[in-house]
């Protein structure tokens, strides 16, 4: 692995810069904005949290950073470059199924060096190490639907480890896993980002999960979305999910919920009100 | 290794309480039709039934014989597969291109869509007159009703399987900037093959019995021709043996493809 | 057949939902602008000389053509000719069918042993069986209907056996419950289950009836459109031909849309739905 973790580090200009990111959407009932602006700085290596109620424009973040969405107000920076659309250098989990059934471990896993044009040889090499890396060694040859869910979403995130992005953004990728898949799974992924010493942006509303991973945990209020409050998270590393009896765990988890609840409540409302009519 | 396997817990199927039957159902079904045909057989024999119009089995199948050695069945059997093939082969690429492009605009689709429905259910066949006129009496015409017969259910199946693919797929193509042709060719294309095949299958039943039917019509081409002919003939025996090898190439047909669906759709 | 059914109802289910208005008179615009481009493509392709003169006559023609038929009364007795083969093989295919279907479906050995060779026939070509058809029942009438009649059958028995099949086993239990006798079982609960299968079965039956009779009159025989339609086209009068196969087209469409309207009594998720 000693390719991958040769990744320069210039610790002055922050990996990734979003600036006054802002989104709205024009729906026949009128404009509704999704995202207020939101600026963040996340320096190389850096591993953040985004944490917030259902609705509070997280995936609209996560969509305008990672490309998926073009139409956005604001600008996006990676290393002082503005990227704008879908880029090498930014990887991306996503929260739903998203390995392709009809190709095995292996071959899902070198999806992206086959549609950049790497020779078959190659592309196996580089699929296996990096199996290799997410564990599933002995697992190459298997089809999505032989495996579980976990080892799914680790094949997921081994494919978008091919070109070794820089920045790696992660939407709830451990929602649809049950509870201790997604503790053991959270270990792996911190685990890699630290060998690959990779910025993540991991989006997730799990208190827990955002504590156990996260250098900072970025707190998002309820519709219009935007940042509430940055919490520090100064738990020594290495992590893992042991910690999590310990009683600063406990109260970084105490001090999140504080600042979300009053968030999530408003949301559960707007919910409410939208039943009763 | 750190996967979590959840082993679940699934109850004893029920079955319904019933005698066991004496036979197994495919022995049964076996034993019924050799009782069958041997009824025929000496149904025919005795005279309760006329050897002339109805031969007996025997007779049938030295007509069989009689077909396979004269190298009629071999050369009707070949034609019409290439027909079969080549309709087949136009209505799916045709079928799946216009399923493509009533997935590609919700307008379109929604505008022309039942259109095709209609046709997948209306009597597209008895349009042959038509493209007798057009094309003459040769295999162009035979082709081009199996073409016709079989692009609807292509082309709904087409349309079904490519709104289907999930977005997050497509989400990971955008993701690693594919081009948008190995967005179809990696990604759309593929997930949506299962579904698409579903379409083919039928559509591939539709184009046999098309081009078998045309070419019985008109008396031209493979299998239906060789059918007419032996009718003309007065050759029973022979035409029923040829007719019974129509019926067990299409049965056989429908079970392997029916099997390789199965086996798709089961394999992911 | 069966899969005629699913690409049926995928299609009826993406149509049913509620548009709004603006939408509406896109796609009706779309579907007029797509009506007449099939008509220009029609009407230039006659013109343009790619074709033998008279092959793709232009629509005008084949409209009077309709109206000198509709007003000829030879034209009425070739109608009444094949309405009777399609009426007759279409009753006589669908209650074989329905009967078949029953039994099959409500005995489970009696399925697994038969039900193969329906499943298995029902998509050959029944044509080919027209030549045994006709020495068995002339050049008459009777083939016609004999092979309508067949081709009727299949997709009924396979629809309304797999009708009986999808029958909640917890309704039949709640009928023994109240003690049902087998006739009140059979009204009350498999025949309400069983009208979206057998409106199915009729759907495509009659579309099916009428195929088989029609192309048996092409092949050979004294009256009905399919022999219009043939004399016609020996005759080389495309504009006639076409004029009948239209009519053809109208009535067949025309029959599929009162079956789809009427045969529909209870909501057909009422006592399917819980599988």
């Amino acid at each position: 692995m000693t390719d991958v973790t040769s990744i320069a580090t210039d610790t002055k200009t922050p990996a990734l810069r979003i600036r006054d990111v802002a989104k709205t959407f024009s729906t026949p009932h009128g404009d509704v904005v999704a995202l207020k602006p939101v600026s963040i700085d996340i320096k190389q290596g850096e591993f953040i949290a985004i944490i917030g109620p259902s609705g509070c424009g997280k995936s609209t973040l996560m969509n305008a950073v990672g490309g998926l969405l073009e139409d956005y107000e604001g600008t996006v920076e990676v290393d002082g470059k503005v990227v704008r659309g879908c880029h090498q250098e930014i990887g991306m989990v996503f929260q739903e199924e998203s390995t392709f059934p009809w190709r095995t471990a292996l071959d899902n896993v070198a999806f992206p060096l086959e549609a950049a044009g790497v020779g078959k040889e190659e592309r196996h090499a580089k699929a296996m190490e990096l199996l290799n890396l997410v564990g599933l060694d002995g697992f190459e040859n298997r089809f999505p639907a032989e495996l579980s869910g976990g080892m799914r979403q680790r094949i997921a995130i081994a494919r978008t480890l091919a070109f070794k992005p820089r920045i790696l953004l992660m939407d709830e990728p451990f929602a649809a896993l049950d509870e201790q898949t997604r503790l053991l799974l959270g270990d792996k992924v911190l685990q890699i980002q630290q060998e690959l010493n990779q910025t993540t942006m991991l989006i997730t509303h799990n208190i827990a999960e955002a504590v156990q991973l996260a250098d900072r945990v970025l707190i998002m209020t309820f519709r219009p979305g935007t940042i509430k409050r940055v919490v520090d998270i100064d738990l020594p590393r290495p992590r893992s999910s042991k910690m999590m009896g310990g009683e600063r765990f406990g109260h970084f988890v105490a001090t999140i919920w504080e600042d979300l609840r009053e968030e999530a409540s408003k949301g559960l409302l707007e919910l409410e009100q939208v039943r009763s009519t | 290794m750190t996967a979590v396997n959840t082993a679940t817990v699934v109850p004893p199927v029920r079955r319904r309480a019933a005698g066991k039957p004496l036979l197994p159902p495919l022995v049964a079904r076996l034993l019924f039709l050799v009782f069958a045909i041997g009824f025929w057989e000496v149904a025919s024999r005795y005279g309760w039934i006329n050897a002339f119009t109805a031969p007996a089995p025997s007779a049938i199948w030295s007509g069989f014989i009689q077909i396979i050695v004269a190298g009629e069945l071999g050369a009707a059997f070949v034609r019409t597969f290439l027909e079969a093939l080549a309709a087949s082969a136009i209505g799916a690429i045709g079928g799946i291109a216009i399923g493509w492009w009533l997935h590609s605009s919700k307008k379109i689709g929604l505008a022309y869509t039942s259109w095709v429905a209609a046709a997948a259910s209306a009597p597209l066949v008895l349009l042959y007159p038509l493209f007798l006129v057009i094309f003459g009496r040769n295999s162009s015409t035979i082709v081009a009703m199996g073409a016709l017969g079989c692009m609807p259910p292509i082309i709904l199946k087409a349309k079904d399987g490519l709104d289907g693919v999930r977005p997050v797929l497509l989400n990971v193509g955008r993701a690693f900037s594919l081009t948008p042709r190995q967005q179809f060719t990696m990604i759309q294309f593929p997930a949506a093959l299962p579904v698409i095949f579903t379409g083919i299958r039928i559509g591939l039943l539709f184009a046999i019995i098309n081009v078998v039917g045309v070419e019985f019509l008109i008396a031209f081409g493979g299998l239906g021709e060789l059918i007419s002919d032996l009718g003309d003939r007065f050759d029973y025996p022979a035409m029923y043996a040829a007719i019974f090898f129509v019926v067990l190439v299409s049965i056989a047909f429908f079970y392997l493809t029916e099997k390789l669906e199965i086996w798709l759709l089961s394999s992911k | 057949m069966a899969a005629i059914e699913q690409i049926g109802r995928g299609s009826s289910a993406s149509a049913g939902k509620a548009k709004p208005a603006s939408e509406f008179w896109t796609v009706t615009r779309l579907r007029i602008a797509g009506a007449i481009a099939l008509l220009a493509v029609w009407e230039i392709a006659g013109w343009s000389g790619l074709f033998f003169r008279g092959v793709l006559p232009s629509t005008v023609f084949i409209a009077q053509a309709m109206f000198q038929l509709l007003t000829s009364a030879e034209f009425y007795w070739h109608l009444a000719v094949t309405s009777f083969e399609v009426l007759v093989s279409f009753l006589i295919g669908c209650s074989l069918g329905t009967v078949v279907g029953l039994v099959l479906g409500s005995r489970k050995y009696t399925g697994d042993v038969f039900e193969p060779f329906i499943h298995y026939l029902a998509p050959t070509p029944k044509i080919v069986f027209l030549p045994i058809l006709l020495v068995l029942f002339g050049v008459g009438v009777w083939s016609k209907v004999a092979l309508g009649a067949i081709s009727a059958f299949f997709p009924m028995a396979l629809g309304v056996a797999a009708g009986v099949r999808q029958v909640s086993p917890v309704l039949l239990r709640v009928g023994k419950t109240f003690n049902l006798t087998t006739m009140q079982t059979v009204r009350m609960i498999y025949l309400p289950a069983l009208v979206p299968p057998l409106a199915t079965g009729l759907r495509i039956g009659l579309g099916i009836s009428i195929v088989g009779c029609l192309l048996s009159e092409y092949k050979l025989a004294k009256a009905g459109l399919g022999f219009l339609a043939g004399q016609y086209y020996e005759a080389f009068s495309v504009a006639n031909m076409l004029a009948v196969l239209v009519i053809i087209f109208i009535l067949a469409s025309l029959g599929n849309t009162l079956i789809e309207k009427y045969v529909r009594l209870p909501g057909p998720g009422d006592v399917q739905a819980h599988r």
